[in-house]
């Protein structure tokens, strides 16, 4: 069977993304079997339910018919966040420290494998699922958000003809309700929701690395979630402060944390398209580089934290 | 050129040098310090003593000691999941605490627990991709394990409803999937019924025809003097005693004959020999009827019953 004899060391690549794959895989598949998906049921139910709700006819501000578009993408941008971030903190703090509870850490590395090829395939994996999750839940959003804004574009159509109002004037009026509709921007922002998970994934990684429980390791993120959603309006704050000499300490202090936290509100899109507005493609190429580099630094932290770590 | 390194075939499957392997306890001192002292000093627990044992290669070694007398330590320090305070440790004289030297050894931990979602073969794949094997030899590999192990009926049922020692055949075979040189066993046993500890027994001594290098750990006293050719005693972090298991239990001043068929008179005729020799300081120790094992009884009563049965 075995065959012990004249054999030399293989010698182990520092990373190997044949390694990577096949822990990601693994850890994808894992997750799945944890019946995460069942979260697009509710989602489908909540998108529904926001579909069918008919606002009353209001003056002034936006008309009702956009406030109804804008409801379904509130409602599937919140849910889309809630879900990524629920998963990315919940998901990377439990599965570390659950592989060393229940030992199979330990038949891991005891493989020629090393260990970052651990912690990048667990975190790949994770990522995958939240990136397939995220897709479906774009493409539900956009089929409920085109449902119903093609229903209001044909109504209000079918009304301004039935007024009088000229082609030229009808056009410009269903251009803002177009804006609202399935554009580009929904898959960015849905995109977006992608690297802000990424980087909260990252951070629950890092923080895992260390800390010896679960409950320690989500709390621990959530708290980094929650600077990294206020900071910059801490900052700003705190900015305008020190132009009135009212205190340099704030300011300060803003901008120590804005080094060692992420600014995760500058990741955020959906706010913009939620109001119908039009998000650069420099924009996105801005919050993908941010994304990359906080993900990278989090990423060296823990390896730094977990090439030496003790079992 | 790590290669070129080994190239040459080790005189040590195991080498381990003066290891010491101490641990820092919480913030706790002494209680008769000062207070700041008790506050700020940690104390160091040494777990493991300047231990020093070899295996040759093809040898089976067992370290045998009561709980929390080192053994998992040493174990731990072998297979790099813990990094030593001083010493080293070598297999096939690579650094233990390099990925390298993992390619040359399988682990079976202790009560294992793998993966509840995955079936044994999966399982047997994970591991096998995680060690550079894939497609047909992968294949290949994990049927030959799973008839090895006698869980072939059972390779499409997930782990979760698998017995313990169901469990330990799982573990087992991944322990063998990159066809290690060096197998570490941590209980390989413990909780198997007599049949199963037989069958692993067994696969024990047809490894080690084969060549392999086994170092195990067990509580099972008479199952290590049945299957290793050296043991190792250790106790409260320090060998206390090592040797082969000739030199370590055989009282050299008396000897042992065992009759078959042998008649009163025979038996008589031994006791006066014996007598007659009395001035020389020989005397008759014990004499009586030597008394099969129980565990040998269990075997076979549990295989007489298989055998009606399957008539």
């Amino acid at each position: 069977m075995a065959n012990p004899q004249n054999r030399n060391f293989q010698k182990t690549s520092f990373i190997s993304f044949a390694r990577i794959r096949v822990i990601a895989g693994h850890t994808f598949t894992q997750l799945m079997r944890m019946k995460v998906f069942y979260f697009l049921v509710a989602f489908v139910i909540l998108l529904w339910g926001a579909k069918q709700i008919i606002l009353p006819n209001e003056t002034g501000g936006d008309s009702s018919p956009e406030q109804e578009l804008r409801l379904i993408k509130s409602a599937g941008f919140a849910a889309m966040n809630m879900f990524s971030m629920i998963l990315a903190l919940s998901a990377t703090a439990l599965l570390i420290p659950k592989d060393i509870e229940d030992r199979t850490l330990y038949t891991i590395l005891c493989k020629p494998v090393p260990r970052l090829d651990y912690l990048l395939g667990k975190l790949l994996g994770i990522l995958v699922l939240i990136f397939v999750s995220l897709i479906a839940m774009d493409l539900v959003l956009s089929f409920f958000l085109n449902q119903k804004a093609s229903a209001i574009i044909a109504l209000q159509t079918e009304q301004l003809v039935g007024i009088g109002m000229p082609q030229e004037m009808i056009n410009e009026q269903l251009a803002g309700l177009k804006a609202h509709g399935v554009t580009m921007n929904i898959h960015y922002a849905a995109f977006a929701i992608f690297l802000k998970a990424t980087v909260i994934a990252s951070i629950a990684l890092l923080i895992s690395t260390f800390s010896s429980s679960t409950l320690f390791t989500q709390i621990l993120t959530l708290v980094v979630i929650v600077i990294g959603l206020i900071q910059a309006d801490a900052r700003e704050y705190a900015t305008v402060m020190a132009q009135f000499g009212e205190s340099n300490t704030l300011s300060n202090i803003s901008l120590a944390i804005a080094v060692f936290f992420p600014d995760l509100q500058f990741l955020s899109v959906e706010d913009g398209v939620i109001d119908g507005r039009n998000i650069p493609m420099k924009i996105m190429w801005q919050i993908s580089i941010i994304a990359s580099f906080y993900f990278a630094i989090y990423i060296v932290l823990s390896w730094l934290t977990f090439r030496k770590k003790e079992f | 050129m790590i290669k070129s390194k080994f190239q040459q075939e080790p005189a040590f499957a195991v080498e381990i040098r003066n290891l010491v392997k101490t641990y820092r306890s919480s913030f706790k001192g002494n209680p008769d310090d000062p207070f700041y002292k008790r506050i700020f000093t940690r104390q160091t627990f040494c777990a493991v003593d300047d231990v020093s044992l070899s295996i040759k290669s093809g040898e089976v070694y067992g370290l045998i000691g009561p709980n929390g007398s080192g053994k998992s330590t040493t174990m731990k320090a072998l297979l790099g999941l813990i990094s030593p305070t001083s010493g080293l440790c070598k297999v096939f004289g690579c650094d233990a605490t390099r990925v390298d030297a993992r390619s040359e050894i399988g682990f079976l931990p202790e009560n294992p627990y793998f993966y509840k979602h995955q079936t044994s073969a999966e399982t047997l794949k994970f591991y096998g991709r995680l060690c550079g094997i894939k497609g047909k030899e992968l294949k290949e590999r994990v049927d030959e394990l799973l008839d090895l192990v006698s869980l072939n009926h059972a390779r499409d049922r997930r782990l979760g409803g698998y017995s313990k020692g169901m469990l330990q055949r799982v573990g087992l075979a991944q322990a063998l999937i990159q066809k290690p040189r060096l197998l570490v066993l941590d209980e390989p046993t413990a909780g198997v019924d007599p049949i199963g500890s037989r069958e692993i027994r067994d696969l024990i001594f047809r490894l080690k025809e084969e060549g392999v290098t086994i170092f195990l750990c067990s509580h099972l006293l008479e199952q290590v003097q049945e299957v290793c050719d050296r043991v190792g005693i250790i106790f409260e972090g320090q060998m206390v005693n090592d040797g082969t298991l000739e030199e370590l239990t055989s009282i050299e001043n008396q000897h042992e004959l065992v009759i078959e068929n042998a008649d009163d008179g025979l038996l008589e005729s031994i006791n006066d020999l014996v007598r007659q020799h009395g001035s020389s300081g020989a005397k008759l120790v014990r004499s009586g009827t030597p008394r099969s094992s129980l565990e040998k009884l269990f075997i076979d009563t549990a295989n007489e019953r298989k055998r009606k049965e399957k008539k």
